[in-house]
């Protein structure tokens, strides 16, 4: 078995290679169905993957269906297991003593996750990297990643256009994807994926077989594309710091930081005071966003009092600022913010929207 | 395993030693960390914590004998406000110092063009003291202190002890004048021309109001100082001071990890941009 090599199996062998890494003492965690949504949740079995149920995502809206389907990625993105909306961060006793909880760290299986929220993985491999949350690098210490490939996204996503999908290209330990009903490839990623994959006994792909996963690839990265393009966008957004859309989107946006907190790279955070009975103060580390009120709120003051101000700061962080902090856009294209968006804001309108703002100024 | 997270956050528990009133709303705190912190860079700040409040990033306005951290603090906002119930004796906690300071070692030879509007004099003071303590290191020193009213300025008790720095200056303005007031008044920015520094060779550190900081970079390009003879220091939500909560981006830069302290130059681009 080599690296990177597509070897042939069927759902059989799916469910074969949950149960290896099951066997191996993982706690897999992985899509499941909760309440008519796709999570990100522990999974006691292979059957508890939705297989069969599609999602349908489109600016705003958020259905199921069963119906022999496929689904994308779910609400949840490895953030919130890697980085945890909320987590008590230590304790300081009456008498000023720190005590700090404590953490167990366990080996813990990503099973199917999409190539989209490896690359956010990657991405927070990078800031945290450059910022050292020790939280995230001891629980990415112990993460295996099994990723999904993706040959159909859905209406939202852009993972094309910024080269994070709909394909997986490094990262992962194995990554796998469903041609049709009776057909699954398999490829190893890492040294561990290599064993893994290699319990299973698995056939070297076909030829036919890669041409099929060559051209499902191609149809689905023609599918994942936004209006705009990487070439050159920092600085066309940059060149148009005070464009008129941003105003308009906030006319819209409601502020209520929905898109901070399903994105799977936003890692701002507020850090609050939990007065105990005891009287001690538990310092609890919450998941923050720059489109809520109080972001840029001090004493005395507001730095983004405006809304659309609050929006402007989040387009440039992500597709300018992140460029210059940690090497990499701070998007991938998963598209949450626009499914999750309760008044349907379509990021890439926007993006796209600015850009021609600038191209026009230009021709004149 | 069990592991520990978070460690970067604790605070150190400090004392209060001394308190002194400066305005109506406005005091000086002596805080004695149990565990010495790290010796403060003129310009740097801290995060004062207080149990069942929260923390508020302070600027450091001096440091005393054997560690003592001096700071000025103005009631504002809920920390302050309970920070000013407070008094000798009483614990805070604190961590830091954090964020780059003043430019120190670029002024040296120099003359040293302080600007400063309101509670800003507060990090601008220990330049101030570091000039007095090294006199020979540095060129000719003018203080530019502007506040709105006479009885809103800070350190009045000291000002004869830099009035008396030689080869230096203190010119003193405030926005609304009372009976009791004899000086300037005005805006900060009227005193810039009457500075007797020379500004091609001179740094001036500023630190105000945002909008009292925009007009003293124009009225400092005016005078003829480039920008990399500006600095400016910041304010913005420092909640964590050690860049990771992303709170207090201004472009691509976390205040409290790349500034508070900024050469103009480096934040020039986003200065004028309207809440960027």
């Amino acid at each position: 078995m080599f690296l990177g090599s597509l070897y042939s199996g069927g759902v059989s062998e799916l469910e074969r290679l949950f149960q290896e890494i099951k066997n191996m003492n993982y706690r897999i965690i992985g899509p499941r169905l909760e309440d008519d949504v796709i999570r990100l949740g522990d999974l006691r079995s292979f059957d508890e993957i939705p297989y069969g149920i599609s999602d349908i995502q489109r600016p705003g809206y958020y259905r199921i269906r069963v119906d022999g389907g496929r689904f994308r990625n779910p609400l949840d993105s490895p953030k919130r297991l890697l980085y945890p909306p909320e987590l008590t961060i230590f304790r300081v006793t009456r008498d000023w003593k720190i005590e700090y909880p404590e953490y167990r760290f366990e080996k813990t299986a990503l099973f199917g996750v999409k190539p989209c929220d490896l690359a956010a993985i990657r991405i927070m491999d990078r800031v945290q990297g450059e910022l050292g949350d020790e939280y995230f690098l001891k629980m990415r210490e112990k993460l295996l990643l099994v990723v999904e490939n993706c040959v159909e996204p859905g209406e939202n996503c852009f993972c094309a256009t910024m080269g994070t999908g709909p394909v997986a290209s490094t990262g992962f330990d194995i990554a796998y994807t469903r041609l049709d009903d009776s057909t699954v490839l398999f490829q190893p990623g890492s040294d561990l994926g290599v064993i893994i994959l290699g319990e299973l006994n698995l056939e070297p792909a076909t030829p036919d077989q890669i041409d099929a996963f060559k051209e499902a690839i191609l149809k689905a990265s023609e599918k994942a594309r936004a209006g705009f393009r990487l070439e050159n966008l920092p600085d066309m957004l940059e060149l148009n710091l005070e464009s008129k859309v941003y105003q308009e989107i906030a006319e819209r946006c409601l502020g209520c930081a929905n898109c901070n907190m399903v994105c799977p790279t936003c890692f701002c955070f507020d850090v609050i005071d939990e007065p105990e009975l005891d009287g001690s103060s538990r310092r609890v580390r919450i998941w923050d966003g720059c489109h809520s009120y109080s972001y840029a709120q001090v004493a005395g003051g507001h730095f983004r009092k405006d809304l659309w101000a609050r929006y402007r700061h989040w387009v440039l962080h992500k597709f300018v600022y992140w460029l210059r902090q940690f090497g990499s856009f701070g998007c991938v294209g998963c598209g949450r913010c626009i499914t999750w968006c309760p008044a349907g804001i379509d990021l890439r309108e926007v993006i796209f929207k600015v850009v021609k703002e600038v191209e026009e100024r230009c021709r004149r | 395993m069990q592991e520990i997270v978070g460690s970067k956050l604790a605070p150190t528990p400090a004392e209060i030693l001394k308190i002194i009133t400066e305005t109506p709303d406005t005091k000086t705190f002596y805080f004695k960390p149990r565990a010495k912190l790290e010796d403060p860079k003129p310009g740097q700040f801290t995060e004062i914590y207080l149990p069942g409040v929260g923390e508020a990033p302070v600027s450091i306005s001096g440091v005393d004998y054997d560690g003592v951290i001096v700071q000025t603090v103005r009631s504002i906002g809920t920390l302050t406000e309970y920070l000013f119930k407070l008094g000798k004796g009483d614990l805070i906690g604190i961590r830091g110092p954090y964020g780059k300071g003043w430019p120190i070692e670029k002024l040296k030879g120099r003359d040293v063009l302080i600007v400063g509007g309101g509670i800003g004099l507060a990090p601008l003071r220990p330049v101030i003291k570091e000039i007095e303590k090294n006199r020979g290191d540095y060129g000719r020193l003018s203080i530019l202190y502007g506040a709105r009213t006479p009885n809103l300025l800070l350190y009045r008790y000291e000002f004869d002890e830099y009035r008396k720095i030689p080869n230096s200056e203190l010119l003193l303005t405030v926005d609304h004048a009372d009976e009791t007031w004899t000086g300037n008044v005005g805006v900060v920015t009227q005193l810039i021309p009457k500075a007797s520094v020379d500004p091609r060779n001179a740094i001036a550190l500023v630190c105000g109001p945002e909008i009292m900081m925009r007009f003293t970079v124009k009225a400092l390009e005016k005078q003829g100082f480039k920008e990399n003879q500006i600095y400016l220091s910041l304010e913005r939500r420092m909640k964590c001071g050690v860049g990771l909560c992303g709170h207090c981006q201004v472009g691509p830069y976390f205040v409290c990890r790349h500034g508070p302290v900024f050469p103009y130059w480096m934040i020039k681009k986003y200065f004028w941009v309207d809440q960027i």
